[in-house]
């Protein structure tokens, strides 16, 4: 009784556009997933020179590509570093503001989220340069958190929307510093969203191409790196970092179908 | 900001408040106001300058040659005075020269090529040709996703959807430009059925035509459309439809009076963003014509960035893109009516 109301027919033309859908969305990653095991110097799986492994051991031994995750991962913490406590407060605040004066601050550090990643990593380019700060990792850091800063605002409001105030209330009457209880109170009530808006911006970071790369100026992170590569000539290195990609994202979806589905049997 | 003392204390709100004003400015507001300034300035370089300060130095060797034979001691002086005047006078417009004075207006705006302008249109074009076109695929998905599927059959169908989705940006277009190349998927399939030699170079040239950059934004965008009509679409009550089917309703109809306006707000996230994303695209455009196909504005925004060192165009451009991001959300906003609150969930 929980599917809708289509008729047998209608059903079937859902299911098979849902199929046809999901194939589109898998094929040319199973294709760019397949070409780095091949052993032909150009990606491809239309002419098949064997079975290799040589691409991971090529991965492993590219300096830059290395370098690149290193900083990827370095302004990702940096970001964490960052938008963390720029949502939280960003968050307490607007449950605390009325309404009306909630609104306009609420535009306000939501619109990082609205606007073209471009857009955000020329301006924070411009305004560091004022201060002598050329792009780099610094730079993209910052101009990062602009709008991770508002996803994990976001995250914490709906938890914020949850929270029970009276036992805050409770715990000052009954004399605690309001610092005790934001340390015992708030702050454990937060922390699983502090953890999971950590992850999202981790994440988020490290993906992050469009806004990086106007930041980034004379150095690179590894997506950067990868585009670089990309602009004179494919090389299945990169399709290897897509195959460990596709399988690190892989196993986080079947961990997560497999936590979600054991509470119910 | 006195509730916020009232529960957290003075020192605690002040440093809580402290953070959120350092983001406001630091991150958010002063960044754009920087770059709205630096669009709205320009400096004049004049290329007669450098001609008139060599014509002043050619006059001054010249008086040089003179005052070496000159002997009376009172045409020296007047010489020597000449002198002075010349180099101040190189001196002033040599500072000028590397420093050239700014002027502020709209030159920036107004000064964009014909060709750039059309490039600009273009652009706002296809990214609303991938907006709607997204709109209309992503819409049965999302139906079924959120509606008419079992709870199991659901989160199989959401994590199929995540996979893609949670995948780098540039990996997934990558992967388009591996099936469209010159010997790539597409041309090895034609291959090896006999239909083209690709030692002959008969490959199809599919790079080089604008319709790759739309295939693989299409691709790269898409699912930003379908979650946020899935979240809107899983709030719906089932009995609605069913109310609705009794009353004798057709499907289409159904669709119309209650799915559909019940999936607004998040019709229009899906459109602002989709949108917002492909319009300000650097990865797709960058990577998938490689220079070959025609250009995205965000490839004349970097380049003034980064080749022709042109901050000032640039910026202009770059506001130029914000204001058309910003006109499409008000306009969907008012066109679904829906407020800010209801798009950033």
């Amino acid at each position: 009784m929980s599917t809708a109301t289509e008729s047998a027919g209608a059903r079937l033309v859902l299911n098979i556009y849902i199929g046809l859908f999901v194939l589109y969305l898998f094929l040319p990653l199973a294709v760019m997933s397949a070409a780095a095991f091949n052993s032909f110097d150009y990606p491809s799986v239309t002419q098949w020179q064997g079975f290799t492994f040589k691409w991971f051991v090529a991965l492993a031994n590219d300096q830059r590509l290395l370098q690149g995750l290193v900083n990827s991962v370095l302004v990702a913490l940096g970001v964490i570093a960052v938008s963390i406590p720029a949502g939280l407060s960003g968050a307490l605040i607007l449950t605390r503001l009325g309404e009306r004066s909630g609104t306009m601050l609420y535009s306000v550090l939501v619109s990082p989220v609205l606007t073209p990643g471009i857009i955000l990593g020329i301006s924070s380019l411009i305004f560091w340069r004022e201060f002598g700060v050329p792009g780099g990792l610094f730079v993209a850091v910052m101009a990062q958190s602009s709008f991770i800063a508002s996803y994990a605002m976001l995250l914490f409001l709906a938890r914020l929307q949850r929270q029970d105030r009276t036992l805050e209330e409770a715990a000052l009457d009954l004399g605690a510093s309001h610092l005790l209880v934001f340390r015992r109170i708030t702050l454990p009530f937060l922390a699983p969203t502090c953890f999971t808006a950590a992850v999202v911006a981790f994440l988020q970071s490290f993906e992050n191409y469009n806004t990086t790369v106007f930041a980034i100026g004379g150095e690179w992170t590894l997506v950067t790196e990868i585009a670089s590569r990309l602009r004179f000539g494919l090389s299945p290195v990169i399709n290897v970092v897509g195959v460990i990609f596709v399988a690190l994202t892989l196993v986080a979806a079947i961990t997560y179908v497999v936590l979600k589905q054991k509470p119910k049997t | 900001m006195g509730s916020l003392a009232r529960a957290y204390g003075r020192p605690l709100a002040s440093a809580i408040a402290g953070i959120a004003v350092i983001w406001v400015l630091v991150l958010i507001l002063v960044p754009l106001g920087a770059m709205v300034e630096q669009s709205l300035w320009w400096r004049e370089s004049k290329g007669d300058i450098s001609l008139t300060i060599d014509r002043l130095y050619n006059d001054i060797s010249l008086i040089e040659l003179d005052r070496e034979v000159e002997t009376d001691p009172a045409k020296k002086t007047a010489f020597d005075q000449s002198l002075a005047e010349k180099q101040a006078a190189i001196a002033t417009l040599e500072a000028q020269e590397t420093n050239p004075p700014k002027s502020y207006g709209l030159a920036n705006f107004t000064r964009m090529s014909g060709l750039h302008f059309y490039i600009f249109v273009r652009t706002i074009f296809y990214a609303l040709l991938v907006t709607a076109l997204a709109l209309v695929v992503c819409y049965p998905v999302a139906y079924v996703v959120a509606l008419a599927s079992g709870p199991r059959k659901a989160i199989i169908l959401m994590v199929a959807l995540i996979v893609p989705y949670a995948i780098n940006e540039l990996l997934r277009v990558y992967a388009w430009l591996m099936i469209l190349d010159y010997r790539g998927v597409i041309n090895g399939v034609l291959q090896w059925m006999g239909f083209i030699d690709l030692d002959a170079r008969e490959w199809i040239p599919f790079l080089e035509n604008p319709s790759a950059v739309f295939l693989a934004m299409i691709y790269t965008y898409v699912l930003f459309m379908v979650f946020p009509m899935v979240n809107t679409l899983e709030t719906l009550d089932r009995n609605q439809i069913e109310a609705a089917r009794d009353l004798g309703a057709s499907t289409f109809r159904i669709h119309r009076r209650v799915i559909i306006p019940h999936a607004k707000p998040g019709i229009a996230v899906g459109c602002i963003m989709t949108f917002m994303l492909s319009a300000g695209s650097y990865s797709v455009p960058a990577i998938m014509t490689r220079g070959q196909g025609g250009d995205w504005f965000s490839q004349l925004v970097y380049r003034q960035f980064y080749e022709s060192n042109n901050w000032n165009m640039g910026s202009a451009y770059a506001v130029s893109l914000l204001v058309v991001c910003t006109a499409f959300i008000l306009l969907m906003m008012r066109l679904f009516g829906v407020g800010l609150r209801d798009i950033a969930k």
